[in-house]
């Protein structure tokens, strides 16, 4: 009987493992099914209110440069208006050669990502070799289309390096998937993006690559109020992936970039009133 | 982060000592999610006892200093002597009741120091005064700040022991609050002086 992965078709929602091949074998989580799906549009995970669209809040990037990809991330989660916390990991390393962004519903990625790791890996094992960056960014995209309209909320990149060079994709619930050079992802994108396009070469260095990856996440945590916390810096390269920087204060960027100009960096520098 | 309280941000704290009254704040102005400007000054001086202190719609906060400014300025003239922080608290009050139905989008505290004696009172939008507590939170950070006043505050303290836990409070509060931070400022009211100062925090 040929089993059927049920993301196979994105059609998460009809088919289900029977539990006698689940004896001798490790127990996974089978895909979550659709209860609801709206007809008109994606569901409205927060109420539908502008005021509360926290949907993606966040900052992360990613670029491809001369020596391959740099990603960097910052590390806030919020409900609302509450800090849940300063110390997130938003970049999920798959496997050796590939690495995802979060964004959006910290759940969604996790388990998808996830089960994208274990999806390249039992191919690799089927296979003999490792699935390519494309072939795994068009696997998750396949998953979200499936999902379209059901209310998952992500946003993520998925870069790596395989046998063509090193590649960055965007992938979001919406079922899009673009192919890139630089890409920036969540609420403090914006900002991210300012800094990203005004310092931008292909030809920079590994040193220059990191330091504009930082700024750009540092920039990004200083104006939007949903990011913040550290900046976790990886450079994706032909051998796969290194961790550069796994967590840079951005308060301390703060005063050493206002040092840098000569200034206090406390806001005060047009010396308002105080009372 | 729906609702008219939460478009600016913004925090604010107060606290008595022994003879001496502290409030601080802090500095953001913010649209939603971003942050305009790092230096938004919400604690007005109304007089050289009596400090006001601000926090909710930012358009409101500048109207009703504004109003209260132009409420003492009158009262000088036309009574021709200083206002009693208690007087000025129940001034508060009222004037926040005349737009019942249509009010300023503020949750005031007012600090004072009346022949010595600390006076700190507290409002909603519409004027309820509360000013019996120790110390008083209000704006977006304000249940954050709280649970550190708890643990940090102690009965009759001195001005200079005031402003460090008034500080600290301030500041661990708004950590945990998006829309709250990017500096802070206390003030220390002695009956000496005023002492203005001002933190240095996330400017995240």
């Amino acid at each position: 009987m040929i089993d059927f992965d049920p993301s196979t078709f994105g059609l998460a929602h009809t088919y289900q493992k029977e539990d006698k091949d689940e004896i001798n074998t490790l127990r996974m989580p089978s895909a979550p099914q659709v209860i609801y799906k709206s007809l008109n549009g994606p569901t409205q995970t927060n109420g539908g209110n502008k005021l509360n669209n926290f949907k993606h809040g966040t900052t992360t990037l990613g670029f491809v440069f001369k020596e391959g990809i740099l990603i960097a991330v910052d590390s806030r989660a919020s409900m609302g208006s509450f800090l849940s916390s300063e110390q997130v990991r938003k970049v999920i390393e798959i496997n050796e050669y590939l690495l995802g962004t979060m964004a959006g519903g910290a759940a969604d990625c996790q388990y998808w990502l996830a089960y994208l790791a274990n999806h390249c890996r039992t191919y690799e094992l089927k296979n003999g070799s490792k699935l390519s960056v494309a072939a795994a960014s068009k696997f998750l995209q396949g998953i979200l289309i499936g999902y379209k309209n059901s209310g998952l909320s992500m946003g993520c990149m998925i870069a790596g390096t395989d046998l063509s060079g090193q590649h960055l994709y965007y992938i979001d619930n919406d079922g899009m998937r673009l192919k890139g050079d630089i890409f920036s992802v969540g609420s403090g994108s914006t900002y991210a993006y300012g800094v990203l396009d005004n310092h931008y070469k292909y030809d920079m260095s590994v040193n220059e690559a990191v330091e504009l990856g930082i700024r750009a996440i540092y920039h990004a945590t200083h104006r939007d109020t949903a990011s913040g916390g550290v900046v976790r810096v990886y450079h994706i390269h032909q051998n796969g992936w290194t961790k550069v920087h796994d967590g840079l204060d951005v308060v301390d960027l703060h005063y050493q970039f206002a040092q840098q100009k000569g200034l206090v960096g406390d806001g005060d520098e047009a010396k308002q009133r105080l009372f | 982060m729906s609702g008219i309280f939460e478009y600016n941000g913004g925090s604010i704290v107060g606290m008595k000592g022994k003879n001496c009254i502290a409030v601080a704040c802090d500095r953001r102005f913010g649209q939603q999610m971003s942050t305009i400007t790092t230096n938004y000054q919400k604690v007005f001086k109304i007089q050289d006892n009596i400090l006001l202190a601000l926090s909710g719609l930012n358009t409101d906060i500048h109207t009703f200093y504004a109003l209260m400014e132009k409420e003492i300025n009158l009262y000088n003239l036309k009574e021709n002597r200083k206002m009693k922080p208690t007087t000025f608290a129940n001034l508060v009050a009222s004037a926040l009741y005349e737009r019942r139905f249509g009010p300023f989008f503020v949750t005031p505290i007012v600090a004072g120091l009346e022949n010595g004696k600390p006076i700190l009172a507290t409002y909603d939008s519409i004027g309820c005064k509360s000013d019996l507590d120790d110390f008083q939170v209000g704006g977006t950070g304000g249940n954050y700040i709280y649970g550190a006043c708890e643990a940090f505050f102690k009965p009759d303290m001195s001005p200079e022991e005031l402003e460090e836990v008034i500080g600290q409070s301030l500041v661990s509060g708004c950590d945990r609050d998006a829309l709250s931070g990017w500096g802070g400022v206390v003030y220390v009211l002695t009956e000496q002086k005023i002492t203005v100062k001002i933190l240095k925090t996330k400017q995240t």
